[in-house]
């Protein structure tokens, strides 16, 4: 039995799975993507519109899929999965690149001098002990003549002269004045205080603005007034893992439980009538409710006797 | 759609706490798998890990519902349960009150529940305590807030109002259009 023209009857219904193009498509499998950079046919295009794009976006997911199908796949429990590329299309970063931060004074001084930035190493050659060293830190080389078991004095030294203690006050110096330095840097960052009065100003100003009967909404706009900018609200993520949320709500409970203990916690009624700590200061004699106890388990004879607590009454 | 913050949690919490208490920690943490609260358009939505997920790529004026409401905040930020709640607030209830037949319908018309439709009520109720109300045939009917402590009850009038009225399952017809 001859079957070749069913089949061909058969093949003819489908199109082919090959997109003949000018151009070929580009796809992108992984961030599955198919783009076509052919000019768009006008007599097409003009002449049924949905017949047009339904034919292009056949053979754009055609493309894709080809691309796809020749994957290599994995095997999974629903069923095979391709194992995407990187992708090749570079797509632009969702936030703005970061700001860059204030030139301290000796960048602003290096830059003015054209002086090249050296990257000093943390670890430093020690030709007396053959080994690296630390420059500063945790057996720090800093330290050396601080360390060292013998030091040559001068001549002139006074009684109390401590090569120690000199080379010791002189690094806490350095130190000292690298901690000023920076901190005089961060102030520059910081703005001069005319900045931050300015934006004291601002704020005031803000409040001063909400601040009517109206709540700012009807009062007359100056000219080039700015609408002023509240706060932001933020919300933790919707699609953060549930396990921390989990936790939170956990310790919320636990923060509401110890709450509850603490507004329900008020003095007892007895305690108004009988002050039970000075009641039992009176039945021992001073010598509190353990030896209260022994004595009334003795027998209460040696209690009594001693009577030793009585020159504090 | 979005969780919590830790004051409208805390708001949540609280009123779920005065009626089942210290067993809300089933509702967090739960054996079957991870549960979590959502808001959406001021209400509050119990909904399982996996329907969350799905429901992310809803937008969010599109997205009507999802898992069980538990009610919804005021304007005022103030948090109201609603009746939806109520699978989950019977399961865990601590404090239960039994009502009469003939109270069933009063009861189920939004009034309070008078002395005389009382049928049971649990031993040591405290006073505005959150209650679950059932039928005598053990059906959850709604909640409320008691008006006495069970002891203070015995001497009061039949007509005298024993449970105010929170919600009832016959706001599923009278809300039923606000109610989700």
């Amino acid at each position: 039995m001859d079957v070749s023209s069913i089949i061909a009857s058969n093949a003819s219904k489908f199109q082919s799975i090959a997109v003949e193009k000018d151009t070929p498509l580009d796809v992108d499998a992984a961030l599955l993507v198919a783009t076509d950079p052919n000019p768009i046919d006008e007599e097409s295009y003009s002449t049924d519109l949905e017949v047009h794009l339904q034919a292009l976006a056949r053979d754009g997911i055609q493309a894709l899929c080809t691309v796809l199908f020749a994957l290599p796949t994995q095997r999974s429990d629903d069923g095979p999965l391709a194992q995407l590329p990187p992708p090749t299309t570079a797509l632009p970063r969702a936030k703005p690149l970061p700001k860059p931060k204030p030139p301290t004074k000796w960048e602003q001084f290096a830059a003015a001098k054209g002086i090249q930035h050296k990257v000093r190493d943390k670890r430093e050659w020690d030709e007396e002990r053959q080994e690296w060293v630390n420059r500063w830190g945790r057996d720090g080389k800093n330290r050396r003549l601080e360390e060292q078991w013998i030091t040559e004095v001068p001549l002139n030294a006074d009684v109390d002269h401590d090569p120690r203690k000199i080379a010791r006050d002189e690094r806490k110096a350095r130190v000292a004045k690298n901690e000023k330095q920076r901190l005089g840097n961060a102030a520059r960052a910081a703005g001069t205080p005319r900045d931050a009065r300015k934006q004291e100003i601002e704020r005031t100003l803000a409040t001063s603005r909400v601040s009517t009967a109206s709540m700012g909404k009807f009062d007359k706009k100056l000219e080039g007034e700015k609408k002023i900018r509240g706060v932001k609200r933020k919300f933790e993520p919707t699609e953060k893992p549930l396990e921390e949320e989990k936790n939170a709500s956990l310790a919320l409970l636990a923060r509401m439980g110890s709450d509850a203990k603490k507004t329900r916690r008020e003095p007892s009624k007895e305690e108004d009538v009988l002050n039970v700590r000075k009641a039992i200061r009176s039945a021992s004699r001073g010598r509190g409710g353990i030896a209260l106890g022994r004595a009334a388990s003795a027998g209460g004879g040696r209690g009594g006797s001693r009577g030793r607590g009585r020159g504090k009454r | 759609m979005r969780p919590l913050t830790e004051d409208e949690s805390r708001a949540v919490f609280e009123k779920l706490a005065n009626y089942i208490g210290k067993n809300l920690i089933h509702l967090i943490d739960r054996p079957d798998g991870p549960y979590c609260f959502r808001l959406q358009k001021d209400r509050v939505y119990y909904v399982s890990e996996d329907s969350m997920r799905l429901s992310i790529s809803v937008a969010r004026p599109n997205l009507v519902s999802l898992g069980t409401c538990f009610g919804k905040f005021s304007k005022s930020g103030k948090f109201k349960l609603h009746i939806t709640a109520l699978d989950y607030i019977s399961k865990y209830a601590k404090y239960k009150v039994w009502i009469k037949p003939n109270g069933e319908m009063p009861f189920l018309y939004g009034n309070h529940v008078l002395k005389a439709h009382l049928g049971r009520i649990t031993e040591d109720t405290p006073e505005h305590q959150g209650v679950v109300v059932y039928s005598m045939s053990d059906m959850p009917l709604g909640f409320g807030v008691t008006a006495r402590a069970t002891v203070d009850t015995r001497k009061m009038d039949p007509t005298a109002i024993i449970i105010f009225h929170q919600a009832d399952v016959g706001e599923y017809l009278r809300d039923e259009e606000t109610l989700f």
